[in-house]
């Protein structure tokens, strides 16, 4: 199997991020980057699937060139090759300007190889805006088959056969490739790179893919306008209970609960 | 402030973190009360390679400098100082056979670690401690083997070791100069393992009596020559100490970072308590301290690297180290006041910790002798 | 504001089971805002094999319904259900296109927009109209922060987050409209060819009065057992947080928070949840919050209106006797 990851970079989700205060400047001057949860699940699994069926991964981000972490990490834990996909003009995209310019690398890509990919893997989600958009589009720029929310995947004699995870449980679906998948957290978690995996992956050469390479790739006009930016109205804190002895809280607990007639 | 490092290693260190601070940290809190020896963690340790570290580039390791190293095994200290002692462990009992070994002998041990085992260093003895040639373990020739017997005791990683570097009399009557050092595999009849210690600090490493009774082994697994034992073993130390350096002073970097962030966020009389200048200068000691000793360890191990004497450089850099490890947790406990002591906040494990820096691999008042001897010369 | 001759307001309302889902009936709440605007119709949108009883939910609570009926839009045969939708909006022309904020309203949303080249709000909370400007308030950043964003393109399109709407009131039952759409063979790369139930006990959190829920802070599976013991007996649901899920105490269809159920219920109660915002942006809209947390500077104090100090397993107890008391007096 032919397989291509999408990773991009978010602010680090185990920060809680607010504005800076006064004003409606998210405050990210501490917050590091990392890559997206979501994509490190898909690199796992594409690495798990790459391993059980044959085949080679191929890494690609659209991003300034900071973005190079990301593809480099995957190259330590199971991405064969990775190219970076950075202009300025590609700044301001919004998901779906995303999806035109990654669906026009993976073409360029493609030529080049003189083979189309057979599974394009993609978080199914990225932590910072969760819109979930990106998968299913790149989807529909590509022409091909989409699968989201996959906790597993399996090789089929026509294309694949996956875990799409429900409320309930769960729907095998199968498709034709090419096909995108988006990931969801499966049940496991992603593997560490070793050290000489790590020290390997640092002299790979990371290739930059700019808009003059790229047939087709625009970031095109935002068809979003963010008005306003703010914080949500906190709720106010109520009365804290700590008596001098834990079943007396409790009591005065249930009085209060009571009193509010919630009981 | 911290050691200067190549590029490479700034990647790696990265990685080192991530893990430690996913896999390690919190998870060796509830190792520290268990005293389990904690497999899964080790597990994950080896999958990632981190007990190659010290394995040279020929027979398999990464090639990276010894301060390149070290920055990553502070990092496994700050996390939990038992992890990477257990760690640096197999890096201690792997130093006699690359000292003097035979090819054979090196490339074995070598892969052992490589695929994932562990290695343990057996000098001490009940009545052999800071007087190691005391020691009354003794391999007898016989044939193309040696018959050894005898009981060595505090071994780290001792009960769960995949090959032992042992120390034993080849000739008593020539005193130390009748030691010599034999390298053992794990599974080998008559090596069993004695008790298990139940320590004060680093207790997510294994510390055990190594019992000898009739272990035969080929004569080939002699490190070096009859009689050299003592001097490989004195030489291993010389060695290893710097590393028991670099541990202490990640202990002591954890303890000052702990001690940083509840100053912060600890408010009395209306204000954070680290507003205070008698704890801002509490911290700028802690920062003195921890400072130097980490640039005494990377001195020390850049003239390893460089094939300069270091016996002096190593000891000045193990008992600093551990010296200040202890002063930087207590006062990181008294910054904590009350909850320092519990064992529910992090800085009373540091204390716990620290403590054997100063004694074992040689007792800091041993470092002081070397230095002393280094530094007088005779007369 | 110019709605290029556009004027009713679609709204896909997905089906489970048989079943119209409930995000899908609340967003019909805010299409009537916005056909309010336009001067059309609410038209409630069924897709699916057998949409009886969706259809008789949907109709009372809009000015239309279109049926499509076919075994191609059976549940999760998501391609289908894609040209399906984009057949419809062809035919109808809408002004505005709604979904739930379900992984099928975010799919099918996202790639109608790429097919039509439209922008679209994901998870919406809120819908302001100022003037001429429609606005629609999503959480970023996991909830702490939150945008109100303009939609440059028409139809406009937007996925409602569950509990955010409240569905319209009931009145006549609205026109039905039987369409049929044929879906070519090219157009289905992938099919269901299986669907697995793993949980069985139907869990209601969304409809809940009360909501019991456990955190890290109950320490074990066995612990987790007074939750549920609290839960029975105020006749309320067991809720939990990701950690409790992680640590499988509970299945995860119980999950509160952002990567889970937004929830409303009346009386919330937090039992040894520490209060992450990727939690309490779940539960912040409960009408009253108690939490009990052994650790004061925990912030799930923040926002609640009764906070106990104290360990969840010397309060839950003496919390069921005290209520069972009054429950008998």
């Amino acid at each position: 199997m032919d397989i291509l990851l999408c990773l991009k970079q978010v602010p680090d989700d185990s920060v809680e991020i607010y504005l800076k205060p006064g004003t409606e400047e998210v405050d990210l001057d501490n917050v590091t980057n990392v890559v997206n949860a979501f994509d490190t699940y898909a690199l796992e699994m594409a690495t798990r699937f790459k391993e059980a069926v044959g085949g080679e991964i191929t890494a690609v981000s659209v991003g300034p060139e900071e973005a190079r972490n990301a593809i480099k990490n995957s190259l330590a834990v199971g991405a064969d090759k990775g190219y970076l996909i950075s202009d300025p003009a590609f700044e301001n995209a919004d998901t779906l300007g995303r999806s035109e310019i990654i669906a026009a690398a993976i073409k360029q890509l493609e030529d080049e190889r003189g083979k189309p990919f057979d599974v394009i893997f993609c978080g199914r989600e990225a932590t910072d805006r969760a819109t979930g958009q990106f998968g299913p589009q790149l989807a529909e720029t590509l022409g091909t088959g989409i699968i989201c929310d996959l906790v597993d995947i399996e090789q089929t004699d026509e294309g694949i056969r996956g875990k799409q995870e429900t409320e309930e449980g769960y729907h095998l679906v199968e498709s034709v490739t090419p096909c995108v998948v988006t990931v969801n957290k499966p049940p496991y978690d992603p593997r560490y790179p070793t050290i000489k995996s790590k020290m390997a992956a640092r002299k790979m050469k990371i290739p930059v893919l700019s808009a003059a390479e790229l047939e087709g790739a625009e970031a095109g006009e935002p068809n979003v306008e963010i008005i306003k930016v703010y914080e949500p109205a906190k709720r106010e804190a109520g009365i804290k209970i700590q008596e001098e002895t834990v079943e007396d809280s409790a009591v005065k607990a249930v009085e209060m609960m009571a009193e509010a007639k919630v009981l | 402030m911290a050691y200067l490092i190549s590029e490479e290693a700034k990647d790696l260190l990265e990685a080192v973190r991530d893990f430690c601070e996913n896999e390690v940290k919190e998870q060796s809190k509830e190792y520290d009360k268990t005293g389990e020896w904690p497999k899964e963690i080790y597990d994950k340790a080896i999958d990632m390679q981190l007990q190659m570290l010290e394995i040279p580039e020929e027979y398999g390791g990464f090639g990276l400098s010894r301060v390149d190293v070290a920055a990553l095994f502070e990092e496994m200290a700050k996390a939990d100082a038992g992890f990477a002692t257990t760690i640096s462990a197999s890096g201690l009992g792997t130093k006699p056979v690359l000292i003097a070994g035979s090819e054979d002998l090196k490339k074995r041990a070598c892969d052992i670690i490589v695929d994932g085992g562990f290695g343990a260093f057996c000098l001490t003895e009940p009545g052999a401690g800071s007087d190691a040639g005391a020691g009354k373990t003794t391999a007898v020739k016989d044939g193309d083997e040696y018959v050894l017997n005898g009981r060595k005791c505090f071994i780290t990683n001792g009960g769960v070791a995949d090959f032992y570097c042992v120390t034993a009399m080849t000739d008593k009557s020539k005193g130390v100069k009748g030691m010599s050092m034999f390298f053992i595999e794990k599974d080998t009849p008559g090596l069993s393992v004695g008790k298990e210690e139940d320590k004060m600090g680093i207790r997510t490493s294994n510390t055990c009596d190594v019992v000898l009774e009739d272990v035969r082994i080929p004569a080939s697994n002699l490190i070096g020559e009859e009689g050299q034992g003592f001097s490989i073993a004195m030489q291993t130390l010389d060695q290893a100490r710097t590393w028991m350096g670099c541990i202490a002073t990640g202990i002591a970097q954890r303890a000052m970072e702990e001690a940083i962030a509840y100053g912060k966020e600890r408010v009395q009389f209306g204000k954070p308590i680290l507003k205070n200048q008698a704890l801002q200068f509490k911290i700028a000691d802690m920062a003195i301290k921890i400072e130097t000793a980490r640039q005494m360890v990377a001195h020390s191990l850049t003239r390893m690297d460089e094939g300069l004497p270091f016996s002096k450089e190593s000891a000045i850099a193990k008992c600093y180290a551990s010296d200040i490890a202890m002063d930087v947790a207590s006062e990181a406990i008294q910054m904590f006041g009350g909850y320092g002591y519990s064992r529910e906040y992090p800085v009373e494990k540091l204390l716990r910790d620290a403590k054997i820096f100063q004694i074992f691999e040689g007792t800091n008042e041993v470092q002081r002798i070397v230095v002393a001897n280094n530094t007088i010369g005779r007369f | 504001m110019n709605w290029d001759n556009r004027e009713d307001v679609l709204v896909f309302v997905e089906q489970k089971e048989g079943g119209a889902v409930k995000v899908g009936l609340e967003a019909l709440g805010p299409a009537q805002v916005l056909a309010g605007l336009t001067g059309g119709k609410v038209i409630g949108l069924v897709m699916g094999e057998d949409n009886a009883a969706a259809v008789d939910k949907v109709s009372v609570l809009c000015d239309e319904v279109i049926s499509v009926e076919d075994e191609n839009f059976k549940d999760g045969n998501n391609d289908a259900l894609t040209y399906g939708l984009e057949k419809i909006v062809e035919k109808v022309n809408p002004a505005a296109i709604l979904a739930g904020n379900t992984p099928l309203g975010r799919e099918l949303t996202a790639r109608l927009g790429k097919r039509l080249g439209l922008g679209s709000a994901q998870d919406v909370i809120d819908l302001k109209t100022e003037g001429d400007q429609i606005l629609w308030t999503v959480p970023v950043y996991g909830g702490t922060v939150l945008n109100d964003i303009e939609l440059k393109t028409l139809p406009l399109m937007a996925t409602v987050r569950s509990g955010a709407f409240s569905k319209p009131e009931e009145k006549q039952k609205a026109e039905i409209v039987t369409e049929t759409v044929e879906v070519p063979e090219e157009e289905i790369r992938s099919k269901v060819v299986d669907s697995v139930k793993e949980i069985s006990e139907a869990v209601n959190l969304e409809e809940a009065k009360v909501i019991v829920t456990g955190g890290r802070g109950m320490g074990s599976k066995e612990n987790y057992h007074l939750v549920e013991e609290l839960a029975d007996l105020l006749g309320g649901v067991v809720g939990a947080t990701r950690p409790a899920i992680e640590d499988e105490w509970v299945s995860r269809d119980h999950q509160v928070g952002q990567s889970g159920k937004i929830v409303s219920p009346a009386l919330y109660i937090a039992c040894g949840v520490s209060g992450a915002t990727q939690h309490v942006t779940g539960m912040t809209n409960s009408g009253y919050i108690v939490a009990i947390n052994k650790d004061e500077d925990a912030p799930i104090f923040d926002v609640a209106d009764v906070g106990i100090v104290g360990d969840v397993m010397k309060v839950i107890p003496v919390m069921i006797e005290e209520i069972k008391k009054r429950k008998e007096e």
